[in-house]
């Protein structure tokens, strides 16, 4: 088992990693002040806590993805640019060996991060509020755990397809743009553009849930979408308003639990895309 | 069988041939000095061998393995010291020769390997706060890990120290005794002509030469001379009548004759011994330097006048 042996070595660098190590504190500290910081008004115990969790949420909503391609962007591209990729591919491995166990190392690294991370976030809000709501708080960690490994086959793709590092960067910081900023930053509304090119330049009928599955393609909506599905009912949170505006039932692709859809499609695709790229390409 | 075979093997990058139309042929057993100035085409050839990068056409055989086909099986039973490679990994000098132990299945001592190569007391280190010669040594270790059918080394003696170099060339005989294929890629001439069996130059893509280096030498143009000590004043033998002599020059009782090739000058000998007494002769042989710079027109600085002095230069 070649996939093994590659991923167990770069899984034993990315434990000796200071900088993944700094960073993986620094995020426990935030959650942890997260939790000891979060304070609803009038809400019980158990309320506290899921109130904690949601907010926590929102924050892995944005920062997760950051710490998912800085610890992946550069596991392929670095040893195609160090020349670290010979010596993998000197010995019996094959470059799908290498593709997975790299894949397989990340995963394990960001997944351990992220226990870590809420295991301190649980620890002090529990000591807190007196309060165990398991089902928020596990499954606000396994929709996070499905977030992040979605950064990381997408940083890991793109490390495989490029061959340097100043070009890995960039695919890390592109990728957080497209998929994250711009469904962030409240002045900028894919909707409303999608709304104007479909109605106004294209001179179409408005549609309303066309816009917004063009949002859901994101998967910082889809990470929110998928919380409601963890979420008490009074807790969710309304992504689609324009749809829920046009009024009626939502169609089956606008659901919260479509978002586990979202998350296979980039789970899968940019993976094989990747794969595809570095199994053709001439490493030199 | 042959150990490595490649059959018609192009590599372009856009314009430029790397490789071009390359036969190679290296059997079992034997050490394969691969020469060549820089950008020749030896690590283009020996990244094709390992399938790190694909060929523009052509087939390559690798112990009768497909390199293609099934890079893996390959890279099975062949040991690699690659070029430029990187020991970047937060990763002990042991635990990167673990490591490829393990990848290779087999069941070699780490200490073993560490101590042969020269790295005892230093195995517990980082490997990546060694000096280059010692990442070398370490990736040689890691290549002799399995004890492959093949070893591949590209450029083997790069920041090795003189004793290093020793070692490694002793390593490299003991493993071809063994019945071990050793292909090994060089500009250092050197080093080919004190290890290698049969060399094969590469120039421009293409391989000029192949042959064992003594054949090399008596196939090598250019002119030979030698020089004869004689009882008397060796004046008058007629030996500037004879073909294959080109230049005469008599200093006291020094013969000194250059003839056309290393074959003449036992035409020399022979007419000098018939007429006069040899006390002694001094003869030079065409240095594989020389040659080199035949076959490759100089290298890169072939249109320097340094390589028109280097290529008449003579070993002793």
């Amino acid at each position: 088992m070649s996939v093994r042996t590659v991923a167990k070595q770069d899984f034993l660098s990315a434990r000796r990693s200071r900088a993944l190590w700094f960073a993986t504190t620094l995020f426990a500290l935030l959650a942890v002040l997260i939790a000891y910081g979060s304070q609803g008004y009038r809400l019980s115990a158990t309320e506290q806590v899921q109130n904690t969790f949601r907010s926590f949420g929102m924050v892995l909503a944005v920062l997760l993805p950051i710490v998912a391609l800085v610890a992946s962007y550069m596991s392929i591209a670095g040893e195609r640019e160090s020349g670290g990729i010979k010596f993998l591919l000197s010995f019996p491995n094959t470059r799908r060996d290498v593709f997975l166990g790299k894949l397989a190392s990340r995963l394990a690294v960001v997944a351990a991060g992220l226990t870590f991370i809420f295991l301190a976030a649980t620890a002090v809000a529990v000591a807190r509020h007196g309060a165990f709501p398991v089902g928020v708080v596990l499954g606000t960690y396994l929709v996070s755990l499905l977030y992040g490994s979605v950064f990381v086959a997408v940083a890991v793709a793109l490390s495989s397809a490029v061959g340097a590092r100043s070009r890995a960067i960039g695919a890390a910081v592109g990728s957080y743009f497209v998929l994250i900023v711009l469904y962030l930053v409240p002045t900028i509304r894919i909707t409303a553009l999608v709304q104007w090119v479909h109605d106004t330049m294209l001179g179409m009928e408005p549609n309303p849930h066309l816009y917004d599955a063009v949002t859901y393609t994101s998967p910082y909506i889809a990470f929110r979408k998928a919380l409601n599905l963890v979420l008490p009912t009074e807790m969710q949170q309304e992504v689609f308003r324009g749809s829920l505006e046009a009024g009626g039932e939502l169609p089956v692709y606008l659901t919260d639990e479509f978002s586990l859809v979202v998350f296979a499609v980039w789970l899968t695709v940019p993976l094989v895309v990747g794969y595809v790229r570095f199994e053709g390409s001439d490493l030199e | 069988m042959a150990t490595i075979e490649t059959t018609g093997l192009t590599k372009s990058f856009g314009d430029v041939h790397a490789v071009e139309d390359l036969d190679l042929t290296v059997e079992e057993g034997e050490i394969f000095g691969f020469l060549g100035p820089n950008g020749a085409g030896k690590s283009t050839t020996i990244n094709l061998l390992l399938d790190f990068i694909r060929p523009t056409s052509g087939n390559i055989e690798v112990l009768g393995i497909d390199a293609q086909e099934r890079p893996a099986a390959v890279r099975r039973r062949v040991g690699v010291l690659p070029e430029g490679f990187g020991f970047d990994d937060p990763l002990l000098g042991r635990e990167y020769l673990e490591w490829a132990i393990e990848t290779k299945e087999a069941d070699d001592d780490p200490d073993e390997l560490i101590d042969l190569v020269g790295l005892t007391g230093d195995a517990d280190r980082l490997a990546a706060d060694y000096s280059t010669g010692m990442q070398q040594r370490l990736a040689f270790a890691m290549a002799l890990a399995g004890d492959p059918d093949l070893l591949i080394l590209d450029e083997p003696s790069t920041g090795l120290d003189p004793n290093g170099i020793q070692n490694m060339r002793e390593i490299v005989r003991e493993q071809a005794e063994r019945g071990t294929t050793v292909f090994f890629s060089s500009h250092h001439l050197a080093e080919v002509e004190a290890v290698c069996d049969r060399v094969g130059v590469m120039n421009e893509g293409e391989l000029v030469a192949v042959d064992t280096i003594e054949g090399l030498r008596e196939s090598a143009g250019g002119p030979a001379t030698i020089q004869l000590e004689c009882a008397t004043p060796p004046t008058e033998l007629g030996v500037a009548d004879l073909d294959v002599v080109t230049d005469v020059a008599v200093d006291e009782r020094t013969l000194s004759v250059t003839c056309t090739g290393a074959s003449a000058k036992v035409d020399v000998v022979t007419h000098v011994a018939e007429r006069a007494e040899i006390v002694d002769i001094l003869s030079e042989s065409v240095s594989l330097e020389a040659l080199f710079n035949d076959l490759t027109d100089g290298g890169r600085d072939g249109d320097d006048a340094d390589s028109e002095q280097a290529a008449t230069e003579v070993a002793q």
